[in-house]
């Protein structure tokens, strides 16, 4: 009988997973979720998850990111289900810019937004402007914020978070477009160091 | 050419910096010339340039964020010990 592999990294126990990885992954999931109850289940469910996989751990890379991997999951699904409980109405100014000339025309909001106040370019290598940037994802409202996480923090396709939204592909760009705005004025309120540089 | 809602669209369902060399190259040169979308399409692809780099100094920012309750803590050893037996 084939020998299974040894893993090229050591495999923590698991009795040992909630004080090694514990805060990291509560505080992962309360980057994409921000409700403490909700990231809590979040990590129980992947360290259960993780106890039935682990026969699975192909040791390729740490355990820390392998159940970070299986936390993402998690996290998509505990979005879906809270979309579920408070279903997504458009709003009536969504709806407008949906039918205005310029979204129907050339797919934009408008031709004239507002600049950024400041050159957030300048600040990408500061580590402060992203705990900033982190907190100020966290403001922005449900449920821009929750279709933001899904598309682009968690890379899930247009269809799939049309799907868990249901809504159509055009209300989830006005959504992103709603989380966009939000994070740049949360930004540009929140972050202190803009005048340097 | 690209026209403005093929530009919006590509950038609506992919970051720029996915799609290939020569798409990505009419889209930037579009978004550069275009006097009705470039202003709000250059916003867009910036921000898809902060949350990838966002995305890529997420391992950093781990100190910072919230950690667990010591209470909550003990509780998932326990049923992670009645669990993992």
């Amino acid at each position: 009988m084939p020998k299974k592999p040894e893993p090229k990294v050591p495999v923590t126990p698991p009795e040992q997973w909630v004080d090694l990885y514990g805060d990291y992954l509560y505080g992962f999931a309360m980057s994409r979720l921000r409700n403490p109850d909700a990231a809590s289940d979040c990590v129980q469910d992947t360290f259960l998850a993780g106890i039935k996989a682990l026969e699975r751990f192909d040791g390729s890379r740490d355990i820390k990111f392998w159940l970070r991997g299986i936390m993402r999951n998690k996290i998509v699904d505990q979005i879906r289900k809270s979309i579920k409980e408070n279903q997504v109405d458009i709003e009536a100014e969504d709806e407008a810019l949906l039918e205005s000339f310029w979204f129907k025309y050339s797919g934009i909001a408008t031709t004239n937004p507002d600049p950024w106040q400041f050159n957030p370019r300048k600040h990408y290598d500061n580590g402060e402007f992203w705990v900033v940037f982190e907190k100020c994802i966290a403001k922005v409202k449900d449920p821009a914020r929750e279709a933001f996480v899904l598309r682009v923090l968690e890379d899930q396709t247009t269809e799939e978070v049309c799907k868990a939204m249901d809504i159509t592909p055009n209300y989830l760009w006005v959504l992103l477009h709603r989380a966009r705005e939000q994070l740049k004025i949360s930004l540009e309120a929140n972050w202190t160091g803009k005048d340097a540089n | 050419m690209l026209t403005c809602k093929q530009v919006s669209n590509a950038l609506s369902k992919e970051d720029y910096e996915k799609l290939p060399p020569l798409r990505r190259f009419f889209l930037r040169l579009h978004v550069k010339l275009c006097v009705f979308c470039g202003k709000f399409n250059r916003q867009v692809m910036d921000s898809q340039d902060m949350c990838r780099c966002y995305k890529e100094h997420e391992e950093e920012l781990a100190e910072h964020r919230p950690k667990m309750e010591a209470g909550q803590k003990e509780e998932l050893k326990a049923m992670l010990a009645s669990q993992s037996k």
